[in-house]
């Protein structure tokens, strides 16, 4: 029956019980099991599913892109009623004109030695050779505007370190787009981006689907976004195909237990009766740590000469004992440049730091390394972060040797306390870390961190490299470990709906500044900001928004922190700016009840 | 995913090992590891116990047993000199096995002296940077930029080559190399997310730099300066074939196939057959050093 | 704008380069034991004729004063004189205390200016040896790594690095040339004669050549660009000679610049067995005679050519890949 469809020009690709095998050591395992689909012209479908669900697999075989131990051992692809599988000759004449692909890798998907523009009419030609030269590029550069790259007739002699990674993105788009494919596999293209840039890729690629009528198949890991982007969602699990819906319908009434799983746990922004976040209550008073006034900067040189990268600008916000204060941002905001500020790593140009009342800026190195027994920090990449040489058991006594604490069976007694706190197996103390998943060497991290029993713990994107199970194991280690030894944490973040879940104040940085500082339900409730209006805009969810992206983020891309423009920094995306946000830098003003923003509208 | 967390299991014990033990053996897995190790070990034993056991003294002269061939090789050759004689009758064989050890002393030594001093002056260029690393990668500069054969004979040949003396000038001409390497391998160890956390802990620089730093990056370094050791028992044969080697009568290859070119159209063995013995040397030995240069680089790119 | 700021930068940092070359060899040469004008005089001069003559030189003021006048002439573009060989003909040594032909001495510039053409000869014709034989096995290899050209690569320049260049010389020259008489090998009179030393040159760079491309090559097919290209529609061969190669042949550009003193360090030797009238005759001849002026004139200019050839490297280097920046 399908056949007949394909005829009539209904169809565009339909998979038959595809299956696909990958042979190891003789061994063979089941990756894709009996996958059948439909996908109509101008049609987009997202695909779904969790890491080894096999989508990316499907995404490959798809695009006939498979290599060892991958292989298909059954079933059929009608791409327009012709089978790919019997006959991959054709399959491979396809691929790059007729089936595009995206990945999820823009910064590494060009040649970095050749520029976008060439690279671009280098492979329109390969797929069309009857295209002249002079065609092809006008062709790409009407297309860089169509994904709108500001300035696309310069930037087609760009070179791709020249793009960042949302451009490249785009780039990557027109790149796909430029042979009018009739098909677009994108593998998850909006993973590694910023929510916002994330956003508004979004945005053009539902655009470009009416105005090109590509038919698009959307491979991605969140089911927000998933449903965000497609007109119907299909959930791949082990393998296997276990349900397909439009989104709404998939939101209200999930038929597979899969599904129903993945829906009721993840975290809500607005849901109500979310107030328990802060379960020990800010002691309001004297400040464990005051930031005020800190900026940092660093000189690099390039091509033009040296430059000044302006990392952090005027950061200020305070943290009170038993807090969970947040700070969230985008890439670029100086979060990690913040981080080793607060750690004492480097120090700052200007401002101050206090850590009870002592300047951590100005400590000496040895008052430093005092200091650094009360304020500890965990660090985001659970694979970079442990000597790989070290057994499990000296990493944690390691902090104690250096600052000579205790007999040799003291520590060891120590570390393996620790170890049971943190929910690592006592076996484990005389292994290398090499064999740990992510989350258990972040449970290593905080073991590490917390064993020289200190009173402020800076979370540099630690649960960033977690799943959503990990996650909220994680989080629960945490809020346990908090009521037995009070602790008071720093979250340093850009995920909104883990701040959202644990944090009771935050602070929202753009390009090196506070924004914005306030408290968990005013930031969601009743942001003071425009850029924290965008940003929860932009939030994965599949609650209604309460701020739709379109009213809050115009088209654009945040400056350079070498090249500052003078006024507010968000102005060029701010859709409420007016002629003062051009000239003049607004001030962090108290908008009561400690919350404070930088916005002349909250004046 | 279930069949993947199992796949992982199974391999833990092998992904547990410290890095230099997985480039050792994933080296001494490959075939040609293999074949230069056989070949190492039996040259290396015979030039330690051949003139020992069959008694030769390679010093001594035999003028009536002059310029015999090697074996089947033209008139006049006996089982006494497997290698022939030269040209005051001395074993070639044995003359070659104790200039294999000579050579294999000096290459050693001149190898464990550069990476010694190339890798301390990388440490401290990569792990300080700044200012401390401007002047220390500017004399690395000045130094890589003099070839190194030229400032070795030039010292050599002012002054009295003694074996000391050898090993320090090769030594101290051939550190450059190893100083860049080392350096960039720390600046982007130093970069990493342990070192952050070290420094947070508490930990002193020399600390991370000793305890941290040179375990881990020293092994994949030394592996490769196996090369080195063949590299520079070329050196030191090149100086004794100019004549700024380890001084006559010890026999080492530069000088015995000097004195053999003289004598190149009657006696051609003189100067050719030790060479052949060098040259299965340095084979063996680059084939070691090739094949833990692969491994390390395997390991490396898949970790 | 980029290139003159480069240009200026490099240039000054080649500058103290080859100032700290210079201190460096001029200090060696004068703490090491042995006196050069004993050397120039004869075994046989009158101690005070010895002095005399020092004095005369300057030889005996503080070595910092010593040194200023000579990087004081090195400015100027004057390397000093030799101190044993005449203006023209052969070298004298220490043939005779009252020589008064010692005014008439060669200057170290010429001497230079007249071998390096030949050297540069000499170089080239190696390297281009060297390429035509190293490019193809190492791409190959590159391509298959752990197939049998990735093997041949790894054999075959083992063997290669394993050739002492003096041994191969007198192999080379005893079957080439004295048994077979194809090629010419000991002096020079013609081009004939550069064959055979460059080839032997050639083997002794190839390994490294070789190692480098196996490497790189099999970096840059293992990167995504490069896998993804396919994907794209992009054809095997135009994945491989557009980008494969172009991106891997960074490395091979780094070698040359790193490994230009070994490649003169091999320079001297050969031109010594082949008595090939270049540079490295004469340096070696300069030591064995103790021709302070000039060695030192030499490892001046072998100190300029390696940074000019450094800067030449990486201007290449950021033509192939814009985002490296030196």
């Amino acid at each position: 029956m399908a056949r007949d469809d394909v005829l009539a020009g209904q169809i565009l690709l339909s998979v038959r019980d595809l299956t696909v095998q990958a042979e190891e050591d003789g061994k063979s395992r089941t990756i894709l099991d009996r996958i059948s689909f439909d996908l109509n012209p101008s049609q987009i479908l997202s695909v779904i599913g969790e890491s080894g669900s096999g989508k990316t697999v499907l995404a490959r075989t798809l695009a006939s892109w498979l290599s060892v131990p991958l292989r298909v051992t059954g079933g059929a692809i009608h791409f327009r009623g012709e089978d790919l599988i019997s006959n991959p000759k054709f399959a491979k004449s396809l691929s790059g004109r007729e089936i595009a692909y995206i990945g999820g890798n823009p910064a590494g998907a060009l040649d970095p030695t050749m520029t976008v523009g060439a690279q671009l009419v280098e492979k329109l030609r390969a797929v069309r050779p009857d295209i002249s030269k002079s065609d092809a590029r006008d062709k790409a550069i009407a297309l860089l505007k169509a994904v709108k790259i500001p300035a696309a007739e310069r930037r087609f002699y760009e070179y791709p370190f020249q793009y960042s990674g949302g451009m490249m993105q785009r780039a990557m788009i027109v790149d796909a787009l430029i042979s009018d494919p009739a098909l677009l596999i994108a593998d998850n293209i909006t993973q590694p981006l910023d929510v916002t840039v994330a956003a508004q890729i979004l945005k053009l690629l539902r655009e470009l689907n009416s105005e090109f009528s590509t038919a698009i198949l959307f491979i991605c890991s969140s089911l927000p976004v998933a449903c965000d982007a497609a007109d119907e969602v299909m959930v791949l699990h082990d393998g296997r195909v276990v349900e397909r819906q439009v989104p709404a319908a998939l939101v209200d009434a999930p038929q597979h237990s899969y599904t129903k799983g993945l829906i009721k746990e993840l975290p809500t922004l607005w849901a109500e009766g979310k107030d328990e976040s802060g379960t020990v209550k800010p002691d309001v008073g004297q400040p464990i740590m005051s930031v005020h006034g800190v900026a940092k900067h660093y000189e690099t040189h390039g091509k033009s000469g040296w430059a000044l990268v302006q990392a952090v600008r005027n950061v200020q916000f305070d943290v009170f004992r038993g807090d969970n204060f947040g700070i969230v941002g985008e890439s670029g905001c100086g979060k990690s440049s913040l981080m080793r500020l607060l750690t004492g790593l480097e120090r700052p140009d200007a401002g101050t730091i206090l850590f009870q009342g002592e300047n951590v800026g100005e400590a000496s190195p040895k008052r430093l390394r005092q200091l650094r027994r009360k304020f500890q920090l965990v660090l985001q990449d659970p694979y970079g972060s442990l000597p790989p040489q070290s057994s499990i058991g000296s990493i944690l006594e390691e902090p104690l040797i250096i600052h000579k604490i205790g007999s040799r069976a003291e520590r060891r007694d120590k570390a393996r306390a620790i170890m049971a706190e943190v929910g690592l197996p006592d076996n484990f103390y005389d292994r290398l870390p090499t064999g740990l998943s992510a989350g258990q060497r972040q449970r290593l991290n905080v073991g590490r961190a917390m064993i020289l029993e200190p009173e402020l713990l800076i979370m540099d994107e630690t649960l960033s490299a977690l799943d959503q199970t990990e996650q909220g194991k994680l989080l629960e280690l945490f809020q346990r470990l908090q009521e037995e030894h009070g602790f008071t944490y720093i979250f340093i973040s850009h995920d909104l709906t883990m701040v959202r879940q644990v944090c009771s104040r935050i602070a929202v940085m753009y390009l090196g500044e506070t924004v914005e500082v306030a408290s968990n339900e005013r930031l969601f409730f009743d942001p003071g900001h425009p850029y924290s209006r965008a940003l929860l805009s932009a939030a994965p969810t599949l609650e209604k928004r309460r701020y739709s992206p379109e009213k809050c983020l115009l088209e654009g891309e945040p400056p350079s922190p070498i090249d500052l423009p003078p006024g507010c920094a968000f102005a060029n995306r701010c859709p409420h700016a007016f002629d003062r946000c051009m000239a003049e830098t607004p001030k962090l003003l108290s908008r009561g009840d400690h919350a404070l923003a930088a916005c002349f509208l909250n004046e | 995913m279930s069949n993947l967390n199992t796949a992982l299991d199974f391999s833990q014990p092998k992904r547990e090992r410290k890095v230099a033990a997985r480039i050792w053996s994933q080296a001494f897995a490959s075939i040609e590891f293999k074949i230069g190790m056989v070949v190492f070990i039996a040259l290396l034993a015979l030039a330690i116990f051949y003139p020992w056991v069959s008694g030769v003294d390679p010093l001594k002269m035999n003028i009536r047993g002059k310029l015999a061939p090697p074996l089947f090789m033209g008139e006049g050759w006996t089982w006494a000199n497997p290698l022939g004689t030269d040209q005051l009758g001395r074993d070639m064989l044995a003359r070659s096995l104790v200039g294999l050890r000579y050579s294999l002393l000096i290459g050693v030594s001149t190898t464990v002296l550069m990476v010694s001093v190339g890798a301390l002056i990388g440490l401290f260029a990569g792990y300080f940077g700044g200012r401390v690393d401007t002047v220390l990668m500017r004399l690395t500069d000045a130094q890589l930029s003099i070839p190194m054969i030229i400032l070795a004979i030039t010292i050599l040949g002012v002054s009295r080559p003694t074996i000391p003396s050898i090993i320090i000038v090769l030594g101290l001409a051939g550190w450059p190399v190893y100083a860049r390497i080392m350096r960039s391998t720390v600046m982007s160890e130093r970069k990493k997310e342990f070192v952050r956390g070290a420094q947070v802990l508490g930990a002193t620089d020399w600390r991370i730099m000793f305890t941290l730093i040179v375990p881990l990056v020293l092994p994949p370094i030394a592996f490769v300066a196996v090369l080195d050791i063949a590299r520079m028992m070329i050196f030191e044969s090149v100086l004794g074939f100019l004549g700024l080697g380890v001084q006559p009568p010890t026999p080492t290859f530069g000088n015995i196939i000097a004195d053999g070119r003289k004598y190149l159209i009657n006696a051609w063995w003189i100067a050719t057959m030790p060479g052949v013995f060098l040259v299965l040397t340095l084979t063996s030995i680059n084939l070691m050093g090739a094949s833990l240069e692969r491994a390390r680089n395997a390991i490396y790119g898949g970790a | 704008m980029f290139i003159v700021r480069f240009l200026i930068r490099r240039l000054l940092q080649g500058a103290l380069i080859v100032f700290l070359v210079s201190a460096l060899i001029f200090t060696l040469l004068r703490v090491v034991p042995g006196d050069p004008v004993r050397l120039m005089a004869g075994g046989m001069a009158p101690e005070a004729l010895i002095e005399e003559i020092a004095q005369e030189m300057g030889l005996r003021d503080p070595i910092y004063q010593q040194f200023a006048r000579y990087m004081g002439g090195v400015i100027q573009g004057d390397l000093g004189q030799s101190f044993v060989r005449p203006a023209n003909g052969a070298a004298v040594g220490g043939a005779s205390f009252d020589d008064s032909t010692r005014a008439a001495r060669a200057e170290v510039w010429d001497l230079i200016a007249q071998t390096v053409p030949m050297t540069l000869q000499l170089a080239l014709l190696s390297m281009i040896f060297a390429l035509v034989i190293a490019v193809p096995i190492g791409v190959m290899g590159g391509l298959r790594p752990g197939k049998w050209p990735d093997r041949l690569a790894l054999y075959l320049s083992s063997v290669f690095i394993s050739l002492p260049n003096f041994w191969l010389g007198i192999v080379l020259a005893l079957l080439l040339s004295v048994k077979l008489n194809l090629l010419p090998a000991i002096g020079y009179e013609g081009f004939a004669y550069t064959i055979l030393p460059a080839l032997v040159l050639a083997v002794e760079i190839a390994p490294f050549i070789i190692r480098t491309l196996t490497v790189s090559v099999a970096n840059v097919m293992g990167q995504n660009f490069i896998d993804i290209a396919a994907v794209r529609g992009l054809t095997r061969n135009q994945i491989i000679f557009r980008h494969a190669l172009k991106n891997s042949a960074i490395p091979l550009l780094n070698l040359l610049g790193v490994q230009f003193s070994m490649l003169l360090g091999g320079v001297l030797v050969i031109e010594f067995i082949f008595d090939y009238p270049g540079l490295g005759r004469l340096t070696i001849n300069a030591v064995m005679q103790r021709d302070f002026p000039l060695i030192q004139g030499i490892a001046i200019v072998t100190a300029a050519a390696f940074v000019l050839i450094n800067i030449v490297v990486d201007l290449c280097a950021t033509a192939i890949d814009p985002r490296l920046d030196y």
